[in-house]
């Protein structure tokens, strides 16, 4: 008997594993769920935007790399920290109101656009490079710029290498970098312009890279700037001198929120949550001082934060949409300091400083 | 009744174990050094092989001690990230809920231990030698590893003028590791003791029973949580900050359920074996085996993720729905086992099959709605039907039918409520399990619902019928001839796509069919070797006595095959379990994915790599071995291997 019991019991637990995530419990829901879903896509058709969608779900589904070093990571419980995932926060905090309404995806390079294209996520936080193959191709529309990324070259001191090194010193080295990515590419060309040899190594990942670095099997490793100057900040044996070269990166990286094309609601709402952050820098507005700023700042703070004038109503947001970007994650340059300045990259001096300091870092007005 | 057979063979095998013990096969013990001549040094040759194998053993042990204990480790990564490598995003507010899912599995796992088997004795003189060789080889890891570099007073390694790091004397070194040497002597001492007192020809049989071995060890692990300094590690999620103490004992928050674990564990053992005289202990064991077939999903859909019910809601739908079934199929299933139902009976339940597939086939289409649990509940009333057949006749066997019949609904309709439900529970991520757990869940589910589709499809594919023989064949040499990550991709990617409009799959339940279906087809191979070794005297004696094909199947052909299967089946465990961490490719974060991709992208742990993946790989190995351990008992006590 018991073993009777036991096998139906089995085929009901299959049945139920494979039935039971069936998000619809019973017909009524069923049929209005996969109405939800025609509508959804009819409507996307026809030009209604995620932002809706977004605000009757609740949730931003933001996606993010999860293993890229102070940009987004795992902390230990689970959460997610760095750059990219304040940026998500910045898009919650406009669009819900609640910095914390977000639903990280963890998503790989390979299937990063994929995620966009079927709507598993929003947007992508996930240090993706404007190019103007994704911009055209591969269907992807591209907000500001949040982060001015180059690749660079690391080599050691001890190996006669100094910060004013160029490509054309590295002849006969071997050169490490990650597999398959762009950084491969960029690498020989510029060793190629530059009329040198150079033996390239690939690894699996730049975990492997670096160790490889350290073992001495590479004399200079490749990779985006930001990568090189963490890795030096945290991994660089004492007794050692790690330099970072050239000056002037030999690629162009621009890394900013990436969202699907054609919904202009959707990306106005990203860009001036991401262009507010950077105006509030710009004028001195931050979490701490955003509440006295709200009737002390000039009349373009003001109207920023939801005072007289706004313009966020007219845009499908709340009024005081920014105040809450402000008040719950910060301006730019808090967002930064937060998750950048710990591994080593300073805004001072580097493409990432306001455009009043001499960067790149700059926002249309609010008017 | 199955019980009677169940409670005879239980007979016979108690009565085998006793024999057993009876009479074990005695192997004289040598002294010491006889032993040494025979087996180590007994020619130059094999001298020398000892000695070279002796050689390589010390150096591998020095290199994994120095890796271990060097100072470029940064064990911190993975103490402060225990959290994460074991549950991922669990919240913490709720870990509560952790625990008592954990403590249920082992309560039930002290109470199964306890009444089911009987575990037999070590004998003290073992244990002797046990302590002793750990004291041994825990005196040779401390002379083995390297001194330890010298750590300046600025916290930095002191250089040499070359730049590498000084080292301190080996007789520094000796007195650093003094508490080392103190339990290496200490456990020394004690097992010379025990061996001196226990080595005599009469006390040498003198044996205590291993499950006190085994809670005495696990105490004595336990209490260690409370003297020992391991140390305070933790993330904290307020202040976003790592907290690394070391010097201190574990929080409590951690010490203490593990105390309860470990009370649970040893007193539902002692419960368990004191149900072993009870005259319900057919009822026992049968709960207790049902109990592990639901507890994992229960424990997963309710206890952790602790559905927001809408009672409304349940009061209208559910429940009606649930008692319609449960009673109206009761009915429907007492009729059909009526004494001299006949043909009837199959065509109804012929009917009621054909009814309950087109349902799965109209949802496919979208014809008309229906309740996705109405179409499970039709299909298992269905299958009930068909096998009403074999209650036919006495009052007991029909009224066991119905009564079976009204449990598996009441449980099918709660789960599928609560499977239904949202959770509650606020997670940072998507990840809903990652880390140990989910491994573990993937495991242990796969194992579970692997197992009866296996056996199901090995039966298939030996049956007399071409159809069924055909269809599982085909099934099993598809999914063998596929590997792995292929079916996981196939569940995770391409089956949304085919999906019915509205229906959804989530990841988690997509990779645990796939997996499922993976494993089953492999069980499957492994029982039909089982199957083949039945010999055809062993059916024509069933048909002789006049047993069903479905009697001799359960009773006579089944619990030969699947003992006769037990290594590869267990094999197959280990391989089910290690394959998890295949999930990381399709996104999951099972806990290797945690150490060898989380973690080292902290920036507080930057690159810090190599300790998650060794802790990793020590973890699948305690739980592996584990498994292999407890087969080989199993073999033993089933006597395979030795016909």
């Amino acid at each position: 008997m018991w073993r009777l019991l036991a096998t139906l019991f089995a085929i009901a637990l299959a049945a139920s594993a494979c039935g039971g995530s069936d998000s619809s419990d019973d017909s009524s829901a069923s049929s209005s769920s996969s109405d939800a879903e025609e509508t959804e896509v009819t409507l996307a058709a026809s030009g209604e935007s995620l932002l809706d969608t977004i605000k009757s779900r609740g949730t931003v589904n933001c996606g993010v790399s999860g293993s890229a070093v102070a940009f987004s990571e795992l902390q230990a419980d689970g959460s997610m920290a760095g750059f990219d995932a304040d940026y998500c926060r910045v898009v919650a905090a406009a669009i819900l109101g609640d910095a914390n309404k977000v639903n990280f995806v963890s998503l790989t390079a390979a299937e990063r656009f994929t995620a966009v294209q079927t709507g598993d996520v929003d947007l992508l936080m996930r240090n993706t490079t404007w190019t103007q193959s994704r911009d055209s191709e591969v269907g992807m529309d591209f907000g500001p710029t949040t982060y001015y990324d180059g690749q660079q070259l690391m080599g050691r001191e001890s190996d006669g290498f100094s910060g004013s090194s160029q490509v054309s010193d590295v002849g006969g080295s071997v050169i490490c970098t990650s597999a398959g990515t762009t950084t491969e590419k960029n690498i020989a060309d510029a060793a190629s312009e530059a009329g040198v040899s150079i033996e390239l190594q690939t690894f699996e990942d730049f975990d492997t890279v670096v160790n490889n670095f350290i073992s001495g099997a590479c004399d200079i490793i490749t990779t985006d700037g930001s990568g090189l100057v963490g890795r030096k900040a945290k991994q660089q044996p004492d007794g050692e001198n790690w330099v970072i070269f050239p000056a002037t990166p030999i690629s162009k990286e621009p890394l900013g929120p990436t969202y699907g094309q054609n919904d202009s609601a959707f990306s106005d709402a990203v860009n001036w949550a991401v262009y507010a952050t950077i105006i509030a820098d710009e004028k001195g507005v931050n979490s701490s001082n955003v509440d006295s700023m709200l009737t002390g700042g000039d009349t373009e703070t003001i109207r920023l934060l939801g005072g007289e004038g706004e313009l966020q109503s007219g845009m499908g947001l709340p009024a005081d949409a920014f105040y809450q970007v402000i008040k719950q994650v910060g301006n730019y340059d808090e967002i930064y300091s937060r998750s950048l300045n710990p591994v080593g990259l300073s805004r001072e001096g580097s493409a990432n400083a306001a455009w009043t300091a001499g960067g790149l870092v700059y926002a249309p007005p609010a008017r | 009744m199955s019980d009677s057979g169940q409670v005879s063979a239980d007979r016979e095998f108690q009565e085998g174990m006793e024999e057993e013990t009876a009479s074990p096969h005695e192997v004289p013990s040598l002294p010491m050094g006889q032993w040494l001549r025979k087996n180590l040094f007994s020619n130059w040759a094999n001298g020398i092989l000892t000695l070279l194998g002796a050689l390589a053993a010390l150096v591998a042990l020095r290199g994994v001690l120095n890796f271990v204990f060097s100072e470029n480790r940064q064990w911190d990564a993975v103490r402060t990230n225990l959290r994460a490598l074991m549950t991922l995003s669990y919240p913490e507010s709720q870990y509560i809920r952790v625990w008592v899912a954990l403590g249920f599995i082992v309560g039930l796992a002290g109470l199964s231990a306890g009444i089911w088997a009987n575990w037999g004795g070590v004998s003290v003189k073992r244990i002797s030698t046990w302590l002793m060789g750990t004291g041994a080889f825990l005196a040779v890891c401390v002379i083995a590893r390297e001194p330890s570099v010298i750590i300046g007073t600025d916290g930095k390694v002191v250089r040499t003028v070359e730049g590498s790091p000084q080292r301190e004397s080996f007789m520094d070194a000796m007195v650093d590791r003094s508490s080392w040497w103190i339990a290496a002597v200490l456990l020394l001492a004690v097992g010379a003791g025990l061996w001196s007192r226990f080595s005599g020809p009469v006390r040498r049989r003198v044996e205590v029973p291993v499950t006190s071995v085994v809670c005495v060890g696990l105490g004595l692990a336990v209490l260690s949580l409370w003297i020992a300094p391991y140390g305070h590690y933790a993330f904290i999620s307020a202040t976003k900050s790592y907290v690394a103490e070391s010097g201190r004992t574990v929080a409590f928050s951690t010490k203490l359920p593990w105390t309860v674990m470990w009370i649970l564990l040893c007193g539902f053992f002692l419960v368990g074996r004191s149900f072993q005289r009870s005259r319900y202990l057919g009822l026992i064991k049968g709960s207790s085996n049902l109990l592990w077939l639901i507890s994992p999903l229960t424990l997963f859909w309710v206890v952790l993720r602790d559905p927001a019910l809408d009672y409304g809601h349940v009061i209208s739908t559910d429940l009606p729905m649930g008692l319609a079934f449960g009673l109206l199929g009761g009915a429907l299933l007492w009729g059909l086992t009526r004494t001299g139902i006949g043909e009837a009976g199959r065509i109804t339940a012929t009917l009621l099959l054909g009814f309950a597939v087109f349902n799965w086939v109209a949802a496919f289409f979208g014809w008309y709605p229906m309740l996705q649990k109405a179409r499970i509940s039709f299909l298992l009333l269905a299958l009930a039907a068909l096998l009403a057949p074999n209650f036919i006749g006495e009052l007991a066997k029909r009224r066991q039918l119905v009564l079976g019949w009204i449990g598996v609904t009441a449980l099918v309709h709660y789960l599928a409520t609560m499977i239904n439900t949202p959770s509650t529970v606020e997670l940072q991520s998507t990840e809903f399990l990652g880390g140990l757990g989910l491994t573990l869940f993937v495991a242990l589910i796969v194992v579970l619902l692997s197992f009866p589709l296996g056996v199901l499809l090995a039966l298939g594919r030996t049956s007399k019928f071409p159809i069924f023989r055909m269809l599982s064949t085909s099934y099993i040499e598809v999914i063998r001839g596929v590997p792995l990550i292929s079916v996981l991709i196939f569940f995770s990617v391409m089956v949304p796509l085919f999906l019915p409009d509205g229906m959804e799959l989530a990841e988690l339940a997509a990779v645990l069919t796939g997996y499922t279906l993976f494993s089953a087809a492999y069980l499957a191979e492994n029982v039909r070797g089982g199957l083949q070794s039945i010999t055809k005297g062993q059916y024509e004696a069933a048909d002789a006595i006049g047993l069903t094909s479905a009697q001799r199947t359960g009773f006579i052909v089944l619990p030969q095959a699947l003992t006769v299967s037990i290594p590869q089946l267990v094999g197959q465990v280990i391989s089910t379990f290690k394959e998890t961490s295949l999930l990381a490719i399709i996104g999951l974060f099972d806990f290797l994915r945690v150490a060898n991709s989380v973690i080292p992208a902290q920036s507080e742990f930057m690159g810090v790599k190599r300790e998650g993946i060794l802790l990793v790989a020590m973890i699948y190995f305690f739980f592996n071995f584990t498994i292999s351990k407890y087969s080989q008992r199993l073999e033993r006590r089933v006597g395979l291997g030795e016909r």
